[in-house]
């Protein structure tokens, strides 16, 4: 899966968890930028990022997300 | 129970809903709290929208992850200051694990010395709240330290939570004030692999995979609503293709598939659970597309029908709507649709049914009925927070209730039918033998029920012990149609010279028969016997006691106060005039 591609879907995940339809995340978005976006909330996104993608990340890839582009990394690399 | 389907348990789309959720404001709150030693967010959002669902407003309390002990152990703690009406305590397996690593005791004793921790805590609580006890159990790991030899190795982890469910389990027998949610029930059914989420635990420190949250959360739910009286009552049953394999008008009794023939076993494993049911006190009651006398052909003649016909409450079989069948049923049984489930195996009967009847529980059947009772087991329809030895004769009971409705249109006095009745009353202070059934009348009752307070077994023991403040009383009656048990609860509360109504409930099965009219009589007997000058009791309106709304009334009462859920009536003792009844006491009650 292309980065602009998992990005895009990514987004729609976003406006869906945050109810925010505005929401325009980048490579950079992080929790700060995200109304919202709290520990409880992110949990939720690992979830939806799992569900909807169909890739199991492991503990220590969850860990490290730093930012969206994190995500994106790891989502192109495992998704189909 | 689950009165919507599996599916509505997504755990996206109800944190989605948790997130929307504004305050419902007006009807009484429940008030809950949860302590875990595990992440309590994600669970008490999810059980708050969960009891919305089924229409319960439910304040909740969360305690911060892993301070069970300290809520519990100090008296200043917001858990007592919340005062809750149910205690929710949910544990982890991966939480007692560390507590078991760092256990330096002998190993074998682990299960017994958690055991007696969980014991101080209900104890504790109990010492200090009213609140009834939901306690999880621990869902058996997915690692075994030797295998299939377990059993002989007591010191593992494995086999002590094996042995901490099995004291629990024992405990919660006897204890009248904790119930058991049965989380490893619900790993097994979704399947451990699944349920457990390691990864999770780690970063967020969940119960379970997200994914089955809702799910396990739901066992929650389903006791609290059991506790506040919304149990199923009564089963409708369709015939055809439902209780057995083909149509009895079509292929006749040779061809109908039963016991060994073809599928039958799969009718006869739903029949027997129906049977086991109706023995547990639930009501069967067929409705059937048929003529009469041809869908009572197997009952009475079927060599492999489990049902006879003694077994149904009330059969309707004719060429009606199904709807207004069930209506006659509803009318017959004097209960609501919230509390009957009907069972059809025809999609189009089910959907028809239930826009005509939305409250009536519907579930989804599957096309092979070998999978007709496992559907039937996944919604947990049948929770229930007592039983009673008594609970099997209910049904004979509305059995006979139908033929007094035949006897009663053959008089035209009133009056004089309730002679004909020949009833017997008894009045008896609470006692032991008949707990159980006060309890469970007390969480069932919904329309004769003033106060619609749900007193729980522990209180009504502390009232039945407290001979100065209160007279708690069960009534039973007797008539020549048979025995009705116990079927009206009064708690009285001796104020100085006030008697006060606590409560006061009956079963709708015996009203205008006078009981009421003879019970008030003795109240104020009582009122005189212990020198009051006056009776004062209250009104609580819920959406389903109108029918008591003027309860008061009747007697001459007066109104004293009037809020907009609430009215307070009193009378003065020398102004009651005695109701004419037609009933002869029993006992004589001190």
């Amino acid at each position: 899966m292309q980065r602009e591609e998992a990005r895009t879907l990514l987004n729609q995940i976003f406006r869906s968890l945050f109810d925010d339809e505005s929401l325009s995340i980048t490579e950079q978005t992080t929790a700060k930028d995200v109304s919202g976006w709290d520990s409880l909330n992110h949990m939720n996104l690992i979830v939806e990022v799992e569900k909807t993608f169909g890739i199991k990340m492991t503990t220590r890839e969850v860990q490290s997300l730093k930012n969206a582009g994190d995500l994106i990394t790891i989502i192109t690399n495992k998704a189909k | 129970m689950l009165r919507y389907g599996l599916s509505a348990l997504d755990f996206t789309k109800l944190s989605k809903e948790a997130r929307r959720l504004t305050a419902a404001g007006g009807s009484p709150k429940v008030r809950i709290a949860v302590l875990a030693d595990c992440a309590p967010q994600h669970a008490v959002s999810l059980l708050k929208v969960l009891f919305v669902k089924n229409g319960i407003d439910a304040e909740m309390y969360e305690g911060e992850y892993d301070t069970i002990e300290l809520e519990i152990s100090n008296p200043e703690s917001g858990l007592y200051a919340f005062d809750p009406h149910y205690l929710i305590f949910i544990n982890s397996v991966f939480s007692l694990r560390r507590k078991y690593e760092a256990f330096h005791e002998d190993p074998r004793s682990f299960s017994g010395y958690h055991f007696a921790l969980m014991k101080q805590l209900w104890e504790a609580a109990s010492a200090k709240t009213n609140a009834i006890i939901i306690q999880s159990n621990l869902v058996v790991p997915f690692e075994r330290l030797y295998g299939n030899y377990e059993a002989k190795a007591p010191g593992s982890f494995f086999s002590n939570v094996q042995r901490l469910n099995q004291r629990l389990l024992e405990e919660a027998a006897e204890n009248k004030r904790v119930f058991l949610c049965d989380l490893d029930y619900i790993a097994s059914y979704v399947g451990k692999k699944h349920w457990f989420d390691e990864k999770m635990w780690i970063l967020s420190k969940s119960l379970c995979a997200y994914e089955f949250l809702p799910l396990t959360l739901q066992g929650f739910v389903d006791i609290v609503l059991a506790h506040l009286g919304r149990a199923v009552k009564c089963v409708v049953l369709d015939l055809d293709n439902t209780m057995w394999g083909g149509i009895i008008g079509d292929d006749g009794l040779k061809g109908i598939r039963l016991g060994h023939f073809e599928d039958g076993e799969a009718f006869e494993a739903l029949q027997h659970f129906m049977h086991d049911l109706k023995k547990r006190g639930i009501l069967l009651a067929v409705c059937s597309k048929n003529d009469q006398a041809v869908a009572l052909r197997p009952f009475r003649e079927h060599p492999d029908m489990i049902l006879k016909e003694e077994d149904i409450t009330v059969f309707i079989a004719n060429w009606q709507n199904k709807a207004e069948n069930i209506r006659s049923i509803k009318e017959i049984l004097n209960i609501g649709y919230d509390s009957m489930v009907f069972l059809d195996d025809n999609s189009f009967e089910r959907q028809t049914v239930r826009e005509q009847l939305p409250e009536l529980i519907v579930p989804e059947l599957p096309e092979d009925p070998a999978l007709f009772l496992r559907a039937l087991a996944e919604l947990n329809l049948f929770e229930s927070a007592s039983h009673s030895e008594l609970d099997g004769e209910r049904s004979s009971v509305y059995r006979e209730q139908a033929q007094r409705q035949v006897a009663e249109k053959s008089f035209s006095d009133p009056a004089q039918y309730l002679k004909s009745l020949e009833m017997k009353i008894s009045l008896s202070r609470f006692d032991d033998l008949y707990m159980p059934r006060i309890v469970q009348l007390m969480q069932r009752s919904n329309q004769f029920n003033l106060m619609t307070c749900r007193f729980n077994q522990a209180e009504c023991e502390k009232m039945r012990g407290d001979l100065l403040h209160y007279y708690p009383f069960y009534v039973k009656l007797q008539d020549k149609y048979g025995d009705n048990g116990l079927i009206s609860v009064v708690i009285l509360k001796l104020e100085g010279r006030t008697i006060e109504i606590i409560e006061w409930l009956m079963s709708c099965r015996v009203l205008v028969r006078g009981v009421e009219q003879f019970t008030m009589n003795f109240v104020f007997e009582l009122a005189v016997r212990h020198r009051a000058e006056k009776v004062a009791g209250r009104y609580r309106a819920t959406d389903k006691n109108a029918m008591v709304k003027d309860f008061y009334v009747q007697f001459g009462f007066q109104k004293t106060a009037c809020g907009p859920e609430e009215t307070a009536w009193e009378l003065e003792v020398p102004r009651y005039r005695p109701a004419q009844t037609y009933m002869t006491q029993e006992n004589q009650i001190i």
